[in-house]
C-alpha cells in the first residue's frame, strides 16, 4: 500500500480499504492508473518533521500532563498520533486531542509512569520554550468518514481519552447530528481528568453523553469501563466506534462490539503499548 | 451458464458474507479457540480470500500459503473436524444470506478441495 498525499488516487486502486485509509490517501499500487499527477509517500516515510516549542505542560491529575508545543502550520486529523522525541535515543508515539483549526499548538495527554524515562525528563527537565522534534502524523483514529448522522460510540481508557478527545471536537467541529456517547475509564476518580469540561459538554448539547468510569467496588461492573459499556450499548451495528486505551481493553472490545453486530469497517482503534524497558 | 462467482453476486457476495462468517466461527466453541489473540483485520483479510476462492472468484490461492498459516494450528491439535466446523459455518451463512442449495453444495466442494493442504497432509 502507498499513500498519495497530493492529487486523488482513482477509485478502483482504492477498492478494498477502509474509510479511514481512503481519507488519509492511500492506495493500492498494483491495481492504480493515475488519472492525475499523484505526490506519493515512501512507505516509511512519517510526513512532516520539524522542531516544535514546548508552549505548556500542566498537570491533568496525579500522574497524566498536558503537553501543549507550538505547531503552526502541520497538518493532521485531531486523534491521530505523532512520534514525539526529546532526543535520537528518546521517542514515543503519543495522541493528539488538539484541534487544527481551533487550536495553535499540539494537545498531548500524558501519562507519567515512575520510572519511564520520557516521563521522568517532563516531569523534570522540560520547560515552556524548550524544543521538541515531532513527526508524522499517522493513524487511522480520527473522525474523517463518519457520516453526520451515524451514532458514534466513543470508549477511551487512561489517556486513551486524549485521541478520544479529539476525535469527538472534530465531530463537534464539523457538525456532527447523530448521537454520541462517550465511556472514559480510569484506575480512580483522580484520573477522569477533563471530567467537568465533558460533563458541561453533555449538558450543553442533546446529542452528546458522557459517562465516567472509576474503578471502584460499589458501582456497577466494579467501575470497569469496558463492562459498563457493553452492557449499555446492545445495538451498534450502525455505529461509528473508536477505541483506544491498553491494549487488552482494545482487543476485548473490537471483538465484543464484533460479534454484537459492529462491522470492522466501522471500528477505529488505537492499542496503547509501554515504550520497552531499556 | 455464468461462473459460480457471478451467480453468487461477485465481491459484493464476498463483502456481504465475511463478516457473518467470521462472527459465525467465533462464536462456535470447536474452533474459536484457534482464533485467540489473532489481528481482527488481518484476519478478516484472509477471510476474504478463502471466501473469494471458495466461491470461484478470481485468487492467487496456492497451497503452500494454505500449509504455511495453518502448520501451527495443526501442531496445535487441528484435524478434520474443525474443518468441518468451518465448512458447516460456512453453508450456514449462505443460507442466511439466501443463497440456493445448489450453490452452497458448490461452494462447500470448492472450502473442501483445500482440506490437505489446510491440515499439512
Amino acid at each position: 500500500m502507498h499513500r498519495a498525499i497530493d492529487g486523488a488516487p482513482p477509485a478502483e486502486s482504492q477498492s478494498g480499504l477502509t474509510d479511514a485509509q481512503k481519507a488519509m490517501g492511500y492506495f493500492l499500487p498494483c491495481i492504480c492508473r493515475p488519472s492525475t499527477p499523484l505526490t506519493i509517500l515512501r512507505p516509511d516515510d512519517l510526513g512532516a518533521n520539524f522542531e516544535a516549542v514546548v508552549q505548556a505542560i500542566d498537570s491533568l491529575s496525579d500522574d497524566i500532563v498536558r503537553l501543549r508545543v507550538e505547531a503552526e502550520g502541520f497538518a493532521y486529523r485531531p486523534g491521530q498520533f505523532i512520534e514525539l522525541s526529546a532526543s535520537e535515543a528518546l521517542k514515543r508515539h503519543y495522541s493528539l486531542a488538539s484541534h487544527p483549526d481551533e487550536d495553535p499548538f499540539l494537545e498531548m495527554h500524558i501519562r507519567l509512569h515512575q520510572d519511564g524515562r520520557m516521563s521522568r525528563h517532563l516531569a523534570e527537565n522540560l520547560q515552556p520554550g524548550d524544543k521538541m522534534h515531532v513527526a508524522g502524523p499517522s493513524g487511522s483514529c480520527f473522525y474523517e468518514g463518519v457520516n453526520l448522522d451515524q451514532p458514534m460510540l466513543l470508549i477511551g481508557a487512561g489517556t486513551g481519552l486524549s485521541p478520544i478527545y479529539g476525535v469527538l471536537r472534530d465531530a463537534l467541529h464539523k457538525g456532527h447530528r447523530g448521537p454520541i456517547r462517550l465511556y472514559h475509564g480510569a484506575r480512580s476518580h483522580k484520573g477522569l481528568y477533563l471530567s467537568d469540561e465533558l460533563q458541561a459538554l453533555s449538558h450543553a448539547r442533546d446529542n452528546f453523553n458522557y459517562r465516567p468510569c472509576a474503578f471502584d467496588p460499589s458501582a456497577p461492573h466494579g467501575g470497569d469501563v469496558a463492562a459498563t459499556a457493553l452492557e449499555a450499548e446492545q445495538s451498534v451495528s450502525e455505529a461509528a466506534i473508536f477505541l483506544c486505551g491498553g491494549e487488552n481493553l482494545v482487543k476485548r472490545l473490537k471483538r465484543e462490539l464484533f460479534m454484537r453486530g459492529a462491522s470492522l469497517k466501522n471500528i477505529r482503534s488505537d492499542a496503547f503499548t509501554p515504550a520497552p524497558a531499556r | 451458464m455464468s461462473s459460480l462467482y457471478d451467480r453468487l453476486g461477485g465481491e459484493g457476495a464476498v463483502n456481504a458474507a465475511v463478516e457473518l462468517f467470521y462472527r459465525k466461527v467465533l462464536a462456535d466453541g470447536r474452533i474459536a479457540h484457534f482464533f485467540d489473540g489473532v489481528d481482527m483485520e488481518e484476519q478478516i483479510a484472509k477471510q476474504k480470500a478463502f471466501l473469494t476462492m471458495a466461491f470461484g472468484g478470481p485468487n492467487n490461492y496456492t497451497g503452500a500459503d494454505m500449509r504455511k498459516a495453518h502448520k501451527r494450528l495443526v501442531e496445535k491439535g487441528l484435524n478434520d473436524s474443525h474443518v468441518d466446523a468451518v465448512i458447516e459455518n460456512l453453508n450456514y451463512t449462505l443460507r442466511d444470506l439466501g443463497v440456493p442449495e445448489k450453490e452452497v453444495k458448490e461452494v462447500a466442494d470448492l472450502a473442501n478441495s483445500v482440506r490437505d493442504d489446510v491440515l499439512n497432509r
